[in-house]
């Protein structure tokens, strides 16, 4: 590294110590904000990509199960079972419910499920089992933790006892946790017997999946069937679209704010330093090797802002999720690694910005 | 092109003007100069304060183009070199001596000198041998690792002349280079200069209001009000 480059800075230690941190914390908003996506993004769809069934079949026009609205009667359910080359015709009931314990009371997304059909249920368990009586309920790890509910604890369902009897994961959406009953269980609690939400649908060995899309859709109205990727995907987008407005809005704050502070101390440098620059210019130094220096010192800041950032992320993130459980954070090597790229690339652009101002360095001031 | 090839000046003015346009008023800071150097002079522009002294050093070296007249540098008109050639001759064959040094604070003696050396694009290992030896050469080897703010004013202008002669420069151009001196410091600072310059061979333009440079120079031109003055 440049000896000037790196002594011009050191010239201000608070100055260079204050834009590292101001930058480490733009650098570590970025990286929550990812590994919160992550979380959502693992926590929404975790479900689906677990359960795997051939098909899942929707009243029509709902695309998904995070922000549709669908209900199937027992004829309708009946009648997918029974279609031609299906195995297994699973329902399920989604519903909004609270879980209450003492003054401890949350909300959740109730998921009542058949558990002989294996299909359904929570699809990671961290600790116990899958209910099998409607007396049973599983809970998200995530919202244990945060209402302090323990296992083999009783709690209460809209008046019922239940007994906590599995922990899940992957199963915190961030804004709602899933919890898992028994379908007899959530049927009662609406009080209108052989409603589901959906149907998850295996085939025969052997049997295509098409002849039972068109079976479910053609022969029965008002229903639609997916695949399993198209599904997921339907699911993902949308939960994309509620939450990847905020993650992007907030990110390019982040990133905007880092390359004003990063451009702002590079700018001030060059400025302060400008009969420096002004006499380099005059002894003959070529543009590019000025403009190398400002480009090695935005190099050299981003660099260490971002092994600061990472220093400080992860016991930051253990804070938080110890502090608000609800958060669930994924980080992996790809998210942190496409970060620091970001961070080099508008380190790049700050010392873009900063550069020229060197075109405004002239000659005649190094004889001033 | 190498200027120990051309027969002719090394610099040669030929009616230069220099008009600055500050504030609306212009001002006449060189006027119908017309002077040449050739190698291995010593030419020192001699005038008081404000007579258009460092003006006319910038239009030597190519920092500033002249309102009217001609310039040639090193057998070429300098209209004729772009601005990145301008910049390599300054690299390669032009060195500079200031009143105050101008040495950057935050390098050393030694880098102050090897930042040069590296816009010839001169390797490390060079860079490091070439600068010992010059420093070594002007009796400041021991001043290689110290910073300029702990140097006294004559050992900074030692380091500034090292730094002019560090690329073998074939013009040396000094503005004022006992300006900040005591009289023994100027005295050994102008011998070291006319010493580096005759062992070289090199062409130095000195602009000085100092008299005792007379001794030194080859050729000596006052300069008041941006004119040469006759005699």
């Amino acid at each position: 590294m440049d000896m000037y480059a790196v002594r011009t800075l050191r010239s201000q230690p608070l100055r260079l110590l204050l834009t590292i941190g101001g930058i480490a914390l733009c650098i570590v908003l970025m990286l929550f904000l990812l590994a919160v996506y992550r979380g959502v993004a693992d926590g929404s769809v975790e479900y689906i990509r677990q359960n795997r069934a051939d098909l899942w079949v929707l009243q029509d026009n709902a695309t998904n199960i995070l922000r549709g609205s669908s209900l199937l009667s027992l004829d309708q359910i009946n009648a997918i079972a029974q279609a031609p080359g299906v195995r297994t015709a699973a329902p399920v009931l989604f519903l909004l419910s609270t879980v209450r314990k003492g003054n401890k009371v949350g909300t959740v997304f109730l998921t009542g499920f058949e558990p002989e059909k294996g299909l359904g249920g929570p699809p990671q368990l961290v600790r116990g089992r899958s209910p099998r009586a409607d007396d049973e309920i599983v809970l998200d790890r995530s919202f244990a933790r945060k209402f302090g509910f323990e296992m083999g604890e009783e709690v209460d369902l809209q008046g019922r006892p239940l007994k906590i009897v599995g922990i899940s994961r992957g199963t915190n959406a961030f804004v709602i946790q899933y919890a898992f009953v028994t379908l007899r269980f959530a049927r009662k609690l609406i009080g209108v017997p052989g409603l589901a939400t959906c149907v998850l649908v295996n085939a025969e060995p052997g049997a295509g999946i098409e002849p039972i899309r068109e079976e479910v859709c053609e022969v029965l109205a008002g229903l639609a069937a997916y695949d399993q990727e198209t599904f997921l995907a339907n699911n993902v987008r949308e939960m994309r679209s509620g939450f990847l407005p905020l993650l992007y809005t907030v990110a390019i704050i982040g990133a905007i704010v880092l390359t004003a502070i990063l451009s702002l101390l590079l700018s001030v440098n060059i400025l302060e330093r400008r009969k420096d620059f002004a006499i380099l210019k005059t002894l003959g130094s070529p543009l590019a090797f000025l403009w190398g220096m400002v480009i090695k010192q935005a190099l050299l800041i981003a660099s260490v802002s971002c092994a600061a950032a990472l220093v400080l992320f992860f016991p930051l993130v253990r804070v938080i999720e110890r502090l608000s459980p609800e958060v669930t954070t994924i980080s992996t090597g790809g998210q942190i690694g496409g970060v620091v790229a970001a961070v080099l690339l508008l380190s790049l652009a700050s010392s873009g910005v900063a550069i020229r101002r060197l075109r405004r360095i002239y000659f005649l001031e190094a004889f001033s | 092109m190498n200027g120990s090839d051309t027969p002719g000046p090394v610099v040669g003015l030929e009616k230069v003007t220099k008009i600055f346009n500050g504030s609306g008023h212009p001002t006449a800071a060189v006027r119908e100069v017309s002077l040449e150097a050739r190698r291995g002079e010593m030419v020192l522009l001699l005038g008081p304060s404000g007579s258009g002294k460092t003006t006319l050093l910038t239009l030597v070296a190519g920092l500033t183009r002249p309102t009217s007249g001609s310039i040639s540098l090193f057998g070429r008109s300098v209209e004729a070199y772009s601005a990145a050639e301008l910049q390599a001759l300054r690299a390669a064959r032009i060195g500079f001596v200031f009143q105050t040094f101008l040495l950057i604070d935050s390098l050393t003696a030694a880098e102050n000198i090897e930042i040069v050396l590296r816009f010839n694009g001169k390797r490390r290992a060079d860079r490091a041998a070439k600068t010992r030896a010059l420093l070594e050469e002007l009796g400041i080897g021991y001043l290689a690792g110290r910073f300029p703010r702990s140097m006294s004013q004559g050992e900074k202008q030692r380091v500034a002349i090292a730094r002019a002669v560090a690329n073998d420069a074939e013009l040396l151009i000094a503005d004022e280079p006992t300006g900040s001196l005591e009289t023994r410091q100027a005295v050994d600072i102008i011998t070291l200069l006319h010493g580096q310059a005759r062992t070289r061979n090199a062409t130095v333009i000195v602009a000085s209001h100092d008299l005792r440079l007379k001794e030194f120079a080859d050729r000596t031109l006052r300069l008041h009000d941006g004119m040469l003055a006759p005699g």
